[in-house]
């Protein structure tokens, strides 16, 4: 297999359509709209308490205050429950809170210090009440929300009875914070009649559309959301945007003003949720080989306060928990417990680096107890032909892993790195030196919404008379690249250079009913729709050059059309055909027999002058799938992105603090639109997923509340953690025919790779403690890391 | 202007605004506007929305402007990066300031815009600013960098997109040359000269609620702290910024004393070296490296770029923080701070000596009287015969708050081979309230010959006598280990020589 996948090359690729004014600063983001002079700064009122009666809510003071304007409680709120699976949670808390960071009043102020003293002027008076704050204790109190569910296949008890080895533990995983740079905001304007004019950091400007609506009180018609650009989502922005606005847009609605609501880092990071935490407990049965048998996991996570995402978050996970690796006989359970935090959302990967987490663990768990390399156990148990069908009943296509597998080994040079650190521990042992590890671990993500209806987009696409070109898609332009890849494909289907394309600000008015930018599916479904799209013009366009090449230019309409003089040029049936007998290239329309050609700028403006068309709307389904949520089978998603990392990491004997010395990754991305945007997704997400298992960590103190809610105090992976050595490549692949060129998504699935430092920590422990099966959290925190390699230096305090 | 009588500040002439040159333009701030924070007043109020403002407490760098500052004794005068969240406008006096609005010229990007361009170094674009800034700053003084040059200077800049491998690529990308220079462009004699000299005039801004007052000399400081009682210095004041980023209310009395020559010098005197309030750690850090080696690489460790340009020294002191990290090397090192208040008469100056090891009650509570001030803080330089190590012990190896953080000083005699320590010390953050030098462990080493079991033996006494809190950094029992284990690290460093 190693010798049919190679090393793609960039061929160039395109700066991010945003970079002149990002690298300038005249990008603009929310916060950068200029203030208007009545506009209103817009603060939160919330609980410090886990779980808390609000025995009194007094304002009045802070309505006293020089500058202060005006509040909003959830008296204030016509329609007060929102959430994007259950409608559960309050948009302002009335008398119960049920997390620390819960709002329970917006506050609006002429100035930002006017605001400041109004909300340290605010009385709450809060009766504690006990709060549920472990998962262990959900469990007892059998505080769930929604169903267990269960994904299985084949007789996972009988299979285990059967298994000569077995293997019990638990995987404990905590969450993280986003950190997106733009912390979350909005600015909302009162327009004529009661409507309101939303301008969002949001990943879901449709369901922030219609959060802000309810809210308020208005029809769906009366709200336009717009999302120009953000500062960074990676999940954040999913849901949880939509409550912020309706902050403002209340504020707004009640007093006629525009209002703008800024959270600082602080206030973000406190009320907005994390990445769920999963604790999950396994039994895994294999050979004397480290071939799997069976595999019985009981997934559990902590959904905080209400429901937001975390069934679906859940069923991701149990869709990955097998992640590259075939189990004949499997059963996955999942269960979301109701906690009092944050309500935990959506974070790059959603489930997937959970399940995966999982497995990845147990692999190395089985080169200890066969003493084999886990490499070894890996490739072992990779999918591969005969092997290829997932425990859902999702059959494998296009599938690259043993390749990849085997590329990455030889192009890392593992096995002699695995000998020389081999070798180094056992020097470190005997002579206090640091302890080093290597893991190298794979993803295999499923693209597509699991949640059937969400995977559709809608583009429209306008050709102006002088040839340039405007899209507007659902897609949310954060960073990812979206758009740039999104103008390529517009480009490139019409022949045109990629600067006649403008990619449009996302906005409801345009493009409505739409999915969030999310599941890393937004190229996929945007791009499709757009190209879609642009067929239809493409039609109409060749039909006409056809025509066109039958008529003399001098009794073409940009001659006649305003004297009436010659006939118009009205299509027929010929839009079906003419299209591929005319090619769009070099900003050319050319009649492929004849080599008639025509600049594409008038051939723009005749269709004009002829009355046709020049704008179209595309939408577009995922085709293919078919997932029973209930049953647990079926065709969950369109295809998988894979990929594989080695890391390879030094921990200090002394303080447990890690470095990572080097890791090289390898993805298959299919054919990658713009190559220089998804390898920048790669190294992306391998660091932000580093951090996540490495430095990030969430502490709350015994309210509840979040400590660790700033950079301060929340560590996320700076330029110093880059591992020192950093290899990032992709593979060429033309076999992804399912989806839009080619391509396949890069958004979350190189985030899971950072799973193999997390794994290599453990190996690097577990080679200094004598090869021991030792768990280990994440993230491994230095404090984690020294108990698990030194438990002996806290037992002698 | 003529201001009697007020704040204990009589017939002086002073100016009322604060003079500062943005991107080559020269700008007079006066009133409320001043005591806003840079970067809101640059987003707010001059309208360059370019800046972004993400932590509000210096840890991200997207705020990252650059300064030029002709009193700092750099020379010659460059423009330098620091974080616009947490300083005021006030601060900003006598300063020439450029901002992501001022890096472009005309249409043309320049060669450190281009490259973040092609290799990708932006992705959502609102960390970039931020980036563009700390490079730009960074090829003031360097034509070309290397990796690890690059990631020092951007330390304090945080980017959650890129996984900052592209924006390293971009820093190597880049070439320069003296046509685009920011110095040159924006530095002209004569704004420079306008700067120096609206900066002999001591500066006084009132508001209806607050007071700012940055006198010339030292004599108007300390009949100001006379009059205010509750006044707040602002050094560089980067505590100060975070905590009034944070909801907290300001001071309504403001002391800086960025106009008083004196404070800016760094002295050295056999056996000791006196450094000045206004002295900002990065100038510390090249004055003290022959002097002081470890230290001087110790504060590599230490703090951003963008903090290290304007903090000092006797900020970090003052602020009294359990965990501030040149504490513990001050603490092995003699360290003394000069305070200075008002004599019996005005126009008097009564000063002293606290050793720092007097220097703090408890949790940030410093033995000062109400009307004292940190004018200077010296210490010693290290013996030729001693070995000093600092260690710091974080969640994050870079820019983060120390878990447990030691200095250790072991000065030693050297006999047929054998080793002896004659004197040593022992200083600890992050184990107690205030910083601590731990005597009992310092008497055992007394005399004793440098053996593993040695350091093993004095490592467990330190875990044994201190009793750290647990908190978000690490728990107690993780702290005494650290303790345990710095100490042990240390040893089999020196053991090893």
């Amino acid at each position: 297999m190693a010798d049919s996948l190679h090393t793609l090359k960039d061929s160039g690729s395109a700066s991010h359509d945003s970079s002149w004014t990002h690298v300038t600063g005249r990008s603009e983001y929310v916060d950068d709209r200029p203030l208007l002079k009545h506009e209103l700064w817009c603060g939160l009122v919330f609980s410090p308490y886990a779980h808390a009666k609000m025995k009194t809510l007094n304002l009045n003071f802070a309505l006293k205050v020089p500058g202060v304007v005006a509040a909003v409680t959830a008296q204030d709120v016509v329609h007060n429950h929102w959430g994007t699976i259950f409608q559960d949670q309050p948009i302002l808390a009335t008398e119960e809170v049920q997390y620390a960071g819960e709002v329970v009043a917006v506050l609006a102020a002429e100035t930002k210090s006017a605001l400041a003293e109004g909300l340290r002027a605010v009385e709450v008076k809060w009766e504690k009440l006990p709060a549920i704050k472990t998962i262990d204790e959900a469990i007892t109190q059998k505080s769930f929300i929604g169903e267990q569910r269960t994904i299985a296949r084949g007789n996972v008890e009988e299979a285990l009875k059967n298994s000569p080895h077995k293997l019990k533990g638990v995987v404990q995983i905590q969450g993280a914070d986003h950190f997106y740079l733009e912390s979350q905001a909005a600015v909302v304007y009162p327009k004529e009649d009661g409507q309101l004019e939303v301008h969002s950091s949001t990943q879901h400007p449709t369901e922030t559309q219609h959060v802000v609506a309810k809210a308020c009180g208005l029809a769906f018609k009366d709200v336009v959301c717009i999302a120009k650009r953000l500062g960074g989502g990676f999940g954040g922005k999913e849901s949880q945007a939509a409550p912020i606005a309706a902050y403002a847009a209340l504020i707004s609605q009640k007093t006629g003003r525009p209002a703008r609501l800024v959270l600082t880092k602080d206030d973000d990071m406190i009320i907005t949720g994390k990445r769920n935490p999963f604790q999950i407990h396994y039994e895994v049965g294999f050979t004397s080989e480290g071939k799997l048998m069976a595999l019985d996991a009981q997934l559990f996570s902590d959904g905080g306060a209400y429901a937001d995402l975390s069934t679906a978050i859940m069923e991701r996970a149990m869709l990955h928990s097998d992640n590259a690796y075939y189990v004949a006989h499997m059963r996955v359970k999942g269960q979301v417990c109701k906690l009092n935090y944050h309500p935990h959302t959506a974070f790059r990967g959603f489930g997937g680096p959970k399940g995966v987490a999982l497995i990845e663990s147990i692999m190395e768990d089985i080169a200890r107890a066969t003493q084999k390399d886990a490499l070894d156990i890996r490739k072992l148990n990779c999918y591969k032909p005969g092997e290829d069908t997932t425990h859902y009943g999702q059959a494998l296509e296009n599938n690259l892993l043993p390749g990849l597998f085997e590329k990455l080994e030889n192009d890392c040079d593992y096995r002699a790195r695995r000998t020389e650190i081999q070798k180094w521990n056992q020097k470190a042992l005997l002579e206090s030196g640091n302890p080093r590890g290597l893991s190298l671990t794979a993803v295999k993500f499923g693209i597509s919404f699991t949640t059937k209806f969400l995977n559709q987009g809608n583009a429209l696409v306008i050709v102006h008379t002088d040839g340039s070109v405007q899209v507007s898609t659902g897609a949310v332009e954060m960073g990812q690249g979206v758009n740039t890849r999104i103008a390529t494909i517009v480009a490139e289907e019409l022949g045109l250079p990629i600067s006649s394309v403008r990619m449009m600000p996302t906005t409801t008015e345009k493009n409505a009913n739409t999915s969030p930018t999310a599941a890393s599916s937004g190229t996929d479904i945007n791009g499709a729709a757009a190209q879609k799209a642009c067929l239809e013009i493409k039609k109409r366009l060749a039909a006409l050059a056809l025509r066109l090449e039958t008529i003399p230019k001098e009794s073409w309409a940009y001659k006649t059309a305003g004297l009436g003089t010659m006939p118009e040029v009205v299509l027929g049936n010929d839009i079906e055909t003419a299209l591929s007998e005319v090619s769009f290239h070099n900003s050319h329309v050319q009649i492929r027999k004849t080599s008639f050609s025509i600049p594409f700028v008038e051939l723009v403006r005749e269709a004009y002058l002829n009355r046709i068309s020049l704008s179209e709307y595309g939408h577009f389904r995922i085709p293919h799938l078919g997932f029973d949520k209930i049953k647990g089978q079926g065709r969950a998603f369109l295809y998988f992105t894979q990929g594989v990392a080695a890391s390879e990491v030094e921990i200090d004997r002394w303080t447990g603090e890690v470095k990572v010395r080097r890791v090289d990754i390898l993805m298959d991305l299919g054919r990658p639109i713009n190559y220089g945007l998804d390898l920048g997704q790669v190294t992306g997400g391998f660091i932000q997923g580093m951090g996540w298992v490495t430095t990030e960590n969430l502490v709350y103190n015994d309210d509840g509340f979040l400590l660790s809610h700033s950079p301060s105090t929340y560590k996320i992976p700076s330029i110093q953690d880059t591992p020192r050595i950093f290899n990032a490549n992709l593979v060429h692949n033309d076999g992804n025919t399912v989806n839009v060129k080619g391509t396949k998504a890069v958004g979350e699935p190189p985030l899971l790779l950072c799973l193999s430092v997390w794994t290599a920590i453990r190996d690097a422990i577990m080679s200094f403690r004598g090869n021991q099966v030792i768990p280990l959290a994440i993230p491994a925190t230095a404090e984690r890391v020294l108990r698990a390699l030194s438990p002996e230096d806290f037992s002698s305090l | 202007m003529d201001f009697s009588d007020s704040h204990g500040i009589k017939g002086v002439h002073m100016r009322d605004y604060c003079l500062i040159y943005l991107n080559g333009l020269r700008k007079e701030v006066r009133g409320p506007e001043t005591l806003l924070m840079l970067g809101d007043w640059l987003r707010k109020e001059a309208g360059l929305t370019g800046t972004k403002i993400v932590c509000a407490e210096g840890d991200c760098g997207a705020c990252t402007v650059l300064r030029a500052f002709p009193k700092f004794k750099e020379s010659p005068l460059v423009f330098e990066a620091m974080n616009s969240c947490i300083a005021t406008v006030a601060q900003m006096d006598g300063s020439h300031l450029v901002t992501v609005e001022g890096i472009q010229r005309g249409n043309e990007l320049s060669p450190v815009q281009k490259a973040m361009r092609e290799c990708h170094g932006s992705q959502c674009g609102f960390c970039t600013p931020g980036f563009i800034m700390a490079l730009s700053g960074a090829f003031e003084k360097h034509k070309q960098l290397s990796a690890k040059t690059a990631q020092n200077y951007l330390t304090g800049n945080l980017c959650r997109c890129t996984g900052y491998q592209p924006i390293i690529d971009a820093a190597l990308a880049t070439q320069t040359s003296s046509s685009h220079s920011l110095s040159q462009r924006y530095l002209k004699p004569d704004f420079t000269a306008d700067l120096i000299s609206a900066q002999t005039k001591s500066l006084l801004i009132t508001t209806q609620t607050h007071t700012f007052f940055a006198p010339a000399s030292l004599s108007e400081a300390v009949a100001f702290t006379n009059e205010n009682p509750g006044f707040r210095v602002l050094g560089a004041a980067t505590d100060f910024g975070v905590q009034t980023n944070k909801g907290k209310p300001i001071p309504k009395a403001l002391l800086s004393l960025h106009l008083i020559p004196d404070l800016y010098e760094i002295q050295e005197t056999p056996g000791c070296i006196t450094v000045g309030a206004r002295v900002p750690l990065a100038e510390l850090r090249r004055a003290v490296s022959s002097t002081n080696p470890e230290f001087s690489k110790f504060l590599d460790l230490f703090a951003s770029p963008q903090i290290k340009n304007v903090a000092t020294l006797v900020g970090n002191i003052a602020n009294a923080s359990p965990i501030g990290d040149t504490l513990p090397f001050l603490l092995i090192s003699d360290g003394q701070v000069h305070v200075a208040s008002q004599g019996p008469k005005n126009g008097t100056i009564e000063k002293r000596l606290i050793p720092l090891t007097e220097l703090y009650l408890g949790y940030k509570s410093l033995s000062l009287k109400p009307n004292e001030i940190i004018t200077h803080v010296s210490f010693r330089p290290h013996l030729k015969n001693e070995i000093v190590r600092l260690y710091k012990s974080s969640q994050r190896k870079d820019l983060d708050i120390s878990t447990v953080s030691g200095a250790f000083s072991l000065v030693t005699t050297q006999d047929k081979g054998i080793i002896k320590v004659q004197e040593a010390r022992i200083a600890l953050g992050g184990v107690a309230a205030t910083p601590i030098r731990v005597p009992a462990a310092e008497l055992a080493l007394k005399q004793q010959i440098m053996t593993p079991q040695l350091f093993q033996d004095v490592a467990q006494l330190l875990a044994n006598s201190v009793k750290p809190q647990s908190d978000l950094r690490g728990s107690q029992q993780y702290r005494k280990v650290l303790v345990k284990n710095l100490f042990k690290k240390f040893g089999d460093e020196v053991l090893r020589g």
